[in-house]
């Protein structure tokens, strides 16, 4: 089921960051993930797609522990993730997530929303904490935005900040969950620009999307999922010149008619 | 006496706390309907007016209230039964608060459903009467067991006017029992008995009125 | 015998003089029920046998009258040995009573923060502790303060109910002057004017304090 052909080589690099063994989950009687096998190197920038409801958010949340699962392994630098609490919580340390709805704190400034965690979590001073924040909202272009609440911030400012809120963790891996479905379509590129950007550093990334430019601009995989499945995984090019599943072939048909 | 003789001694003052009740039922439900549609539809003077009456009876203390017009009336020269006064006083500032919920679940329709009883041809007074009441008293409904809630409770104050309701019978029989806790617990009792019943019958109609509402979210 | 003015109006700095008292009862007994609520609900939200006890303790003050709470706690406290003052007793009636409502306002006010914000929290590595007192409790406060005013203002209006256990707040006041003087209408009118009064500048004071708060969050 599973077509394997042609995956870029650097794949084949000894050390995974993340390697996840037939992973399955169910909500109550649905199954929503089933037997997912992924290797994620270092560096690696990794778009999920596919039809709603086919388990891409279900699986990236997976990653960070803020979905527990039932069946088979996730492993970080070959540290295995269990079913514990504490496990999620070295999942969460490892990662950064953006959510499809921004989720900024309404109460707290652009700044304290990214000062927040290196404060509580990783107990940095306000000064350090505040330099480290500023670094990374210069990076997503609204540094001036840092004294502002998200309320007077356009969506797609809104999820600069919540890239920047992530980043300021230094995490091991992004991982996005949507991140432009929820924005009006002037702002989506904005955003994109801001990720093409960060693909650039070599930060490993993982994002589920539907914005097939960029997939094919940034990605290096693409994995597509169907019904809890992975149905189709290869490199970009093989994946848009060549998907092999009816079902992706259909679903790229669909997409890029648009 | 035993807890149960004390039980049932206070609950011979059932049938005052329930008359008490249905009696003010008769001011308050007219109240409410003639004047929250009344906010609802009148502008400018007469809206303050009539504001300021439904003012006066929901933002005064009701215990003062009662003795007000208890004391007061028969100054005045009107003599009312103490029944009447406590109807009187609980009902409308029950009404009081039931007014604001009609008024809102007014407001609160969207302004489509006027329109399209307009585009029918359909008189103001009709539209209100057919198509916008109907709505704002169902969807308000659970607010209105809960003021009715709030009336059985308040009537615990007509004990204060001598009248022989539940609380009354508890203060007389400890004027011939010492024995407080088994009294007071009864008489807590009885009421969660009379209230308990209602309360989840406004659980059940919130439910079926506003299903979205009552998932629990957050921590 | 007629209602006399003068002797009314001789009245109002009497009864005015207790102000202190009634607006005492009214901050003790709002911040009792405050703290006793928000305790209330993180009980019930932990769940188990104590969340159980405790969503029936709810369901139970809720379907009982103050009246009979002060009652109970007025006369079974010494039972027990336990002597405190009545005004010590009224607030803790009045504490315990308005619990079971303010309860529900913190539960609605948590359950009205998005998920979002704790999964965005843990994302975020905070400890719970960290998310409750930097995420949950901020926006909680925000989203309870216009609920928390109008119970401000029924417990303003519930502490008459003191004056039955012989507290000198304002209704007491009035009481005493009318026991001594044998005229009962002037001074309650006094009182119901003033208690009126007071609860209509509280709600508008509680209102304006909404209207800022409602503008802070839109920032």
């Amino acid at each position: 089921m599973l077509d394997r052909r042609a995956l870029p080589t650097s794949t084949l690099q000894p050390f995974p960051l993340v390697r996840i063994d037939g992973l399955n989950k169910w909500f109550g009687a649905l199954h929503v993930l089933q037997n997912i096998d992924l290797t994620l190197r270092p560096g690696a920038r990794v778009v999920v797609c596919g039809p709603s409801g086919s388990g891409k958010s279900t699986l990236i949340r997976c990653i960070n522990g803020l979905e527990r699962f039932q069946k088979g392994t996730i492993e970080f630098e070959g540290r295995s993730l269990g079913k514990s609490d504490r496990d999620a919580a070295m999942a969460r340390r490892l990662t950064g997530m953006v959510f499809q709805s921004f989720n900024l704190f309404p109460h707290l400034t652009v700044l304290a929303n990214c000062t927040l965690a290196l404060r509580r979590v990783l107990l940095k001073s306000a000064h350090e904490a505040e330099e480290i924040a500023m670094r990374h909202l210069t990076a997503v272009h609204i540094p001036e935005k840092a004294q502002a609440y998200p309320a007077q911030l356009s969506g797609g400012q809104q999820q600069r900040a919540a890239i920047a809120r992530a980043l300021c963790l230094d995490p091991r891996i992004m991982l996005f969950d949507e991140p432009t479905s929820a924005l009006d379509p002037e702002m989506i590129k904005e955003v994109l620009d801001v990720m093409i950007a960060l693909a650039k550093t070599g930060v490993t990334m993982v994002c589920v999307t539907h914005e097939m430019g960029f997939a094919r601009e940034v990605a290096d995989e693409i994995v597509f999922m169907d019904q809890g499945s992975i149905v189709e995984h290869a490199s970009s090019s093989d994946f848009f010149s060549r998907a092999a599943h009816p079902r992706a072939r259909l679903f790229l048909d669909t997409i890029l008619s648009h | 006496m035993s807890m149960l003789d004390i039980w049932l001694g206070i609950l011979q003052g059932l049938r005052i706390t329930a008359a008490v009740t249905a009696y003010g039922l008769v001011f308050a439900v007219p109240f409410a309907l003639v004047f929250g549609v009344a906010q609802f539809v009148t502008t400018g003077l007469t809206r303050f007016l009539v504001t300021a009456v439904i003012e006066f009876w929901r933002s005064s203390a009701v215990v003062v209230l009662l003795f007000v017009f208890y004391y007061v009336l028969p100054v005045m020269g009107i003599t009312l039964s103490a029944m009447t006064v406590s109807a009187l006083v609980l009902g409308l500032n029950s009404g009081g608060y039931a007014s604001q919920a009609v008024r809102a679940g007014l407001q609160s329709l969207p302004a489509g459903q006027r329109e399209a009883g307009m585009a029918l041809g359909l008189s103001r007074p009709a539209i209100l009467l057919l198509i916008e009441l109907p709505q704002a008293l169902v969807a308000m409904s659970p607010t209105f067991v809960n003021n009715l809630i709030q009336l059985v409770k308040a009537t615990s104050l007509v004990s204060l006017v001598t009248l022989t309701d539940m609380t009354f019978r508890a203060k007389e029989i400890s004027q011939t029992e010492y024995d407080p806790v088994a009294i007071y617990s009864a008489l807590l009792l009885a009421f969660f008995v009379v209230c308990y019943p209602i309360a989840l019958a406004g659980r059940w109609l919130e439910a079926r009125v506003n299903p979205e509402r009552g998932a629990p979210r957050g921590i | 015998m007629g209602f006399n003015l003068d002797f009314a109006l001789s009245t109002i700095p009497i009864i005015i003089g207790a102000i202190g008292t009634t607006l005492l009862a009214t901050v003790l007994s709002c911040l009792g029920a405050s703290a006793l609520g928000f305790t209330f609900e993180m009980i019930r939200r932990g769940g188990g046998a104590p969340g159980l006890a405790v969503r029936f303790l709810i369901d139970f003050i809720r379907s009982t009258p103050v009246l009979a709470w002060l009652y109970f706690l007025y006369f079974v406290l010494p039972f027990y040995g336990i002597r405190l003052g009545a005004m010590t007793v009224g607030i803790l009636g009045l504490s315990l009573y308005y619990s079971g409502y303010l309860a529900e306002v913190f539960k609605a006010g948590i359950d009205a923060i998005p998920r979002g914000q704790q999964e965005a929290a843990r994302a975020l590595s905070l400890t719970r502790r960290d998310t409750v007192i930097f995420v949950i409790a901020p926006q909680m406060l925000r989203n309870i303060a216009a609920p928390l005013g109008n119970y401000l203002v029924s417990i303003l209006k519930a502490t008459p109910y003191l004056a039955i256990l012989a507290v000198p707040e304002m209704l007491g006041r009035a009481f005493d002057i009318a026991s001594e003087t044998y005229r009962y209408a002037e001074p309650l009118t006094i009182a119901g004017v003033l208690f009126l009064a007071l609860a209509l500048i509280v709600s508008y004071g509680v209102k304006r304090i909404e209207k800022l708060l409602l503008a802070s969050g839109r920032r």
